[in-house]
């Protein structure tokens, strides 16, 4: 409760972060923004190039946009967290030298990169139009629950932030561990594929235990398949989202008194 | 809840982060499920520091590079955990513990006023306020606008303290950001801080700047290798300080208040003097006396008077100065001075001397008065100080107010007309009052 009463407490500092970090990341690029969106958009090329034509037996129609529905939520996930694990040592002036919520760090890159996820979103839409005026898709009311699901990602992702940007400072080889971790992660949360599709049995366990899994299925449900969740993924979702908050604040409340030494 | 900052037996101790102190593997860290950091070694930074700074009084922190200043000041603002004791702060805190910390070198300045604002704990309505108030301050000017990458460093760090002293804080904090900056900017920290003073602030701060202790300090706490060596006087404490930074091996004063032969002192209320200095040279015996040479303890305004010094020579010295302060019995310093701001160059002292102090006439207004009297080095380091050693009474009919009653004389002219002057009002001795009268009832 107390956590929660400083985040509120802190909600205009981790705002003004935020808008900081986006203006200064943007701040001299003549593409500015749309930097963010090329990585997602480069995947999305390449998986639709390879899926498609070199080996066309797994597609999902329209392959793009289901491609789409779950990238955007990944790289938000892969990209926060593994900005987190350096948000701590990067801002070592603050810790050591202000009076300084040590928390607000790594919910300041959770929120900027949720910044880029919303405003990936319009584009995700007009695909989402445009296959809908092809009549390859059809658009449900589902898609309402768009930003509940973002909500609850936020929380999941907050946590896992929390969690690893503290850690890392005591344990350095994090960061390389995490951006390892992710490049797996990829491959291991049915993105660029269904995992209903998935013959293997033992994989599709492992995928289930991937706490990503219910979040990137749900995106897929919500805006590819105009369907509801499993109620099986919801209940994960909303149990990894507590665990996963709960987490992060007793973890970083733990270390929080050695960051300033340790750092 | 008088005391803004207390401190009780308060230590700290580093852990040496090594490698060998982490986890030594990922897996040494997963099965110590409790996270417990066990590390193999600590530093002691700080040992049982206990003080209390009451509101709205000047605390100086002094001690050599890693004495542990920095790190008590860090405890205070709470950025670091004591290892033990307890910590009350009563209050706002400020801490300028580095000039521009918070500032991000892509936006401008403008933008990171309020971001670092906001991170000093206001609202951005507070920062709306005050904002033209740190602009001004800042005298940033034209650089408002552009990126602070582009600002000199002496701009930046003025822009973060301009940043840092509108925060309008209870207790400010300060570590030895007052020593950097050009003399003009300094000189304009130093007055902000003690405007901040004067209107209550409470201030906590570390500087190699013995001369700011001297000056701005109510108390100061020298901390010699994480143990409290000396607290209390600043002026006091700073010459203890010097004296040990010296490595004077002399030998110390065997007492600090020697038994005084005179008796006549004993006239006027107990005196509460304080003594230290490394006795070298001693200050046996110091007199107020008249142009007649006898000892004085009441005069009246006026009078011509001289403060006497008899000196003993312990050990020679080529390098010395002579100094006198004069204070009026609520803390003002009325007139200080010594034999080195006055030209005076050292060139031995190799017997017991006497000097005076030869004030022709000592025109101060009606009060009482105390006198502090040292022979020190020319760098501070103090033979003999003491603090108090007389005091004084002056008297005076004429009831003016001040300190200071410069000699002066009032002219009428045109319209402005008085009846007569009254001469018992006026102090006029008695002799010169009678043949006034008496030219009057003639005329």
């Amino acid at each position: 409760m107390d956590e929660l009463k400083s985040l509120y407490r802190h909600r205009q500092l981790i705002a003004a972060l935020t808008a900081r970090d986006l203006k200064a990341r943007y701040r001299g690029s003549i593409l500015g923004f749309f930097w963010s969106l090329a990585n997602p958009l480069l995947l999305l090329g390449i998986y639709t190039l390879a899926f498609t034509k070199f080996f066309p037996s797994q597609v999902v129609r329209p392959y793009p946009l289901f491609l789409f529905a779950g990238i955007l939520p990944w790289t938000f996930f892969s990209a926060a967290v593994l900005e987190a694990t350096n948000s701590i040592a990067a801002n070592a002036a603050l810790i050591k030298k202000v009076m300084f919520p040590a928390e607000a760090l790594p919910l300041v890159v959770v929120s900027s990169h949720l910044v880029h996820f919303v405003l990936a979103m319009p584009i995700l839409f007009a695909a989402l139009a445009l296959y809908a005026y092809l009549g390859e898709v059809s658009v449900s009311w589902v898609i309402a629950l768009l930003p509940l699901l973002m909500a609850l990602q936020t929380i999941f992702v907050a946590g896992v932030a929390m969690c690893v940007s503290s850690a890392a400072v005591l344990l350095r080889d994090l960061r390389d561990i995490i951006a390892n971790l992710m490049q797996l992660g990829f491959f291991l949360t049915p993105i660029i594929y269904l995992i209903d599709r998935v013959e293997s049995r033992l994989l599709r366990a492992l995928l289930h235990l991937n706490p990503m899994t219910p979040f990137v299925v749900a995106y897929q449900d919500i805006l590819f398949f105009g369907r509801l969740p499993a109620p099986a993924d919801i209940f994960l979702m909303l149990a990894y989202s507590l665990i996963s908050i709960g987490m992060g604040f007793v973890v970083f409340d733990r270390l929080r008194d050695t960051l300033a030494e340790a750092i | 809840m008088s005391y803004a900052i207390a401190l009780h037996e308060v230590s700290k101790s580093y852990r040496l982060w090594g490698r060998r102190s982490q986890f030594a593997t990922l897996k040494s860290a997963l099965l110590r499920r409790d996270m417990k950091l066990a590390p193999e070694a600590s530093v002691p930074a700080l040992k049982d520091i206990s003080f209390a700074v009451d509101r709205g009084e000047a605390f100086g922190i002094i001690g050599r590079n890693g004495s542990g200043k920095s790190t008590l000041l860090k405890i205070v603002s709470g950025i670091l955990k004591p290892t033990s004791g307890r910590i009350d702060v009563n209050g706002r805190i400020a801490a300028l513990i580095e000039l521009g910390a918070g500032f991000h070198p892509e936006i401008t300045g403008r933008e990171n006023i309020y971001i670092n604002g906001i991170m000093l704990g206001l609202s951005r309505r507070e920062i709306d306020a005050r904002f033209d108030s740190i602009v001004d301050f800042s005298g940033i000017g034209d650089f408002l606008d552009q990126p602070v990458k582009t600002y000199s460093s002496g701009m930046y760090v003025r822009l973060g303290f301009a940043v840092a002293v509108h925060v309008d804080p209870d207790v400010l904090l300060i570590d030895e950001v007052l020593s950097v900056g050009d003399e003009e900017f300094s000189a304009k920290c130093v007055a902000k801080i003690q405007e901040m003073k004067y209107r209550g602030v409470t201030l906590l701060f570390v500087t190699h700047q013995l001369d700011q202790v001297r000056n701005l300090c109510d108390r100061a706490l020298w901390l010699d290798h994480g143990a409290t060596a000396s607290i209390g006087d600043p002026t006091r404490v700073v010459d203890d300080y010097l004296q040990k930074v010296s490595g004077s091996a002399h030998a110390p004063r065997t007492t600090k208040q020697e038994p005084e032969p005179e008796p006549e002192r004993e006239t006027t209320e107990t005196v509460e003097e304080e003594r230290w200095g490394s006795g070298e040279v001693v200050l046996k015996r110091v007199v107020l006396i008249d142009d007649k040479g006898f000892e004085l303890v009441a005069l009246g305004a006026g009078s011509s008077v001289a403060i006497d010094l008899d000196v003993e020579v312990r050990v020679p010295q080529d390098d010395f100065v002579f100094g006198i302060g004069i204070f009026h019995a609520d803390g003002t310093c009325v007139y200080g001075t010594n034999t080195e701001l006055e030209g005076y160059v050292p060139e031995k002292l190799d017997a017991n001397a006497r000097v005076q102090f030869i004030v022709p006439s000592l025109d101060l207004v009606a009060g009482s008065y105390r006198v502090d009297a040292a022979v020190h080095t020319r760098n501070g380091r103090a033979f003999d100080y003491r603090r108090g050693v007389l005091r004084f009474v002056v008297g005076s009919r004429v009831h003016d107010t001040g300190v200071y009653r410069p000699q002066h004389s009032w002219k009428f002219e045109g319209g402005a007309h008085f009846r007569e002057v009254d001469l018992v009002k006026r102090n006029v001795p008695a002799p010169i009052a009678e043949a006034i009268r008496e030219s009057k009832k003639k005329t």
